[in-house]
């Protein structure tokens, strides 16, 4: 019975149908790259040219709340969060956390707002969310800026750790894509996730070890807060940028499978109800 | 060649409360559906089997509600059919319609550049040809860098038409821009739809009007209530 249940899921899973949909979707991005191109550009040149001070947006965002929090744990509420100075610790966990955050934000109405070219000319509706993403990255690369420039400043050492922070940022950019699929597209069934998302993102946000580190917590606590990848992500970035400290292999491996799985689902799940998005938006 | 065999579309109308507002209220003035189902679902077609060769035009008449749009769509891969088949040979231009293909925000040059992306255009032959584009349109210098929300019904369908005849779409689906306009408008897309028709392209026309319809069409067919009479 059970057996035949994980039957079930494996070949849902490794269905021709799907493994179909996945290359489809890497074909698409291929053969629509200028589209891509084009809609990420010209929302990167929107966004900027009609601020005065343009890029400095995508840096103010994460350095904002590195003063207010180093403000608010060194005056009013004097702890001590981790051996490191506050505004790195703060700052290399807020800078992956803003391109989340920043991605989602931007990912959730898009398909919406775009009714007009989605009711009348067939494309991949991927391209869409994408391209949002992108845009996160670029703000996300700017305030990367910023981080080595802290670096320096803090004298940080360097140690061959960092390498570990691709790997990790690849698992970042997984959880991202499948969740901006997934709720872009829930966003056109039910427009409550987008009222809803503001509010959602605040509360992970303090579910998320940013300004705090999960080193001292109990196992329990520990496992409860790995529910959201984003600790183990985020976690593990600061480790291997500032306190020179390595990933356990065993742990990516498993979180790195449970993204996979999670990315695969959200493009089969995604390129299933695309066909539906004219019909109901 | 575009054949439709025995095309089926069911729309659930608990969908329309998602729908556009600007939508809602265009449809208010236009009809009123009614489910001819019992659990709240309706059949917008039943069973609709055509085919149109290269360099056809076939024109689409019939009241209200009866259908035509969701076959343009359907043609256009933009939704699906609950049922049924099609073959289509040939690149689909966007639907022209009111408000046409565009991305609402972006202005008509960078709506070009989407546009003619999306019908399989790169950037640099964009580049080459967008100056073509525009002086086909016939828009303005200061319409062109403006976002297209701000342009008129004429406008849009100018624009529309320029983009997808420099592309290599050859299949084009034209649903009721003829009833929008003045008739300056009128007889510039008469002239655009019988200068697409001479270039060998395949093309759907949606019109409320008989004589231009048969001006343009080799074939017309007729639709009530999803059944082509
Ligand atoms: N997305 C949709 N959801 C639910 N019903 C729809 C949708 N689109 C069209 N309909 C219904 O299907 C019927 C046919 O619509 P349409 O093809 O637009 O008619 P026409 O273009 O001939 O006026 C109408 O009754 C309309 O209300
Ligand atoms: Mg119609």
């Amino acid at each position: 019975m059970q057996f035949s249940n994980i039957l079930r899921i494996k070949s849902f899973f490794i269905s021709y149908n799907n493994i179909i949909k996945m290359l489809k979707i890497y074909r698409n991005l291929i053969q629509y790259k200028d589209l891509l191109l084009i809609l990420t550009w010209r929302e990167i040149s929107v966004r900027y040219r009609q601020t005065t001070i343009g890029i400095a947006w995508a840096i103010i965002q994460p350095l904002s709340l590195m003063l207010v929090f180093s403000f608010i744990f060194t005056y009013l509420m004097p702890t001590k969060v981790s051996g490191y100075p506050k505004m790195i610790f703060f700052y290399a966990a807020l800078v992956p956390w803003t391109f989340f955050s920043t991605a989602i934000n931007y990912a959730i109405p898009c398909l919406v707002n775009q009714y007009n070219l989605i009711t009348k000319i067939y494309f991949p509706r991927e391209i869409l969310p994408i391209s949002q993403i992108i845009v996160a990255f670029v703000d996300f690369l700017l305030a990367s800026i910023l981080f080595v420039f802290f670096m320096f400043f803090y004298n940080i050492s360097l140690t061959w750790y960092v390498l570990w922070f691709f790997p990790l940022f690849i698992q970042l950019i997984l959880f991202t894509v499948a969740m901006s699929l997934m709720l872009s597209s829930l966003n056109v069934f039910y427009r409550d996730v987008n009222v809803a998302s503001g509010f959602v993102m605040r509360l992970w946000f303090f579910m998320t070890p940013i300004f705090y580190s999960i080193d001292a917590l109990s196992i329990k606590i520990k496992l409860l807060l790995f529910l959201n990848p984003l600790t183990f992500i985020i976690e593990n970035m600061r480790r291997c940028l500032i306190e020179g400290r390595g990933v356990i292999v065993w742990q990516f491996l498993i979180v790195s499978v449970i993204l996979l799985i999670y990315f695969f689902a959200s493009i089969v799940y995604f390129k299933k109800i695309e066909r539906k998005f004219a019909d109901v938006i | 060649m575009i054949t439709l065999n025995d095309i089926w579309k069911q729309y659930k109308l608990n969908n329309i409360t998602h729908r556009s507002i600007r939508e809602d209220v265009v449809n208010l003035f236009k009809h009123k559906p009614i489910s001819n189902q019992p659990d709240g679902t309706f059949w917008a077609l039943k069973g609709i089997n055509f085919s149109v060769k290269k360099g056809q035009c076939l024109g689409l008449y019939g009241p209200n509600g009866s259908g035509k749009s969701t076959i343009l769509k359907i043609i256009g891969n933009i939704t699906s059919p609950t049922r049924g088949t099609l073959q289509i040979n040939g690149r689909i231009a966007p639907m022209i319609q009111q408000g046409a293909g565009f991305h609402l925000d972006l202005t008509g040059r960078e709506n070009i550049y989407v546009n003619a992306s999306i019908l399989g255009m790169t950037i640099k032959q964009i580049r080459k040809n967008i100056d073509a584009i525009i002086e086909f349109s016939g828009l303005d210098k200061d319409m062109i860098d403006v976002a297209v929300k701000k342009y008129s019904t004429g406008m849009y369908v100018r624009l529309a038409f320029s983009v997808a005849v420099h592309t290599e779409a050859d299949i084009f689906l034209i649903d009721e821009i003829l009833a929008v306009g003045d008739e300056d408008f009128k007889k510039k897309c008469m002239n655009q739809i019988l200068h697409l028709k001479k270039s060998g392209r395949t093309l759907i026309v949606v019109t409320h009007n008989m004589d231009q319809m048969e001006a343009v069409s080799d074939r017309i067919i007729y639709i009530n209530k999803g059944v082509i009479q």
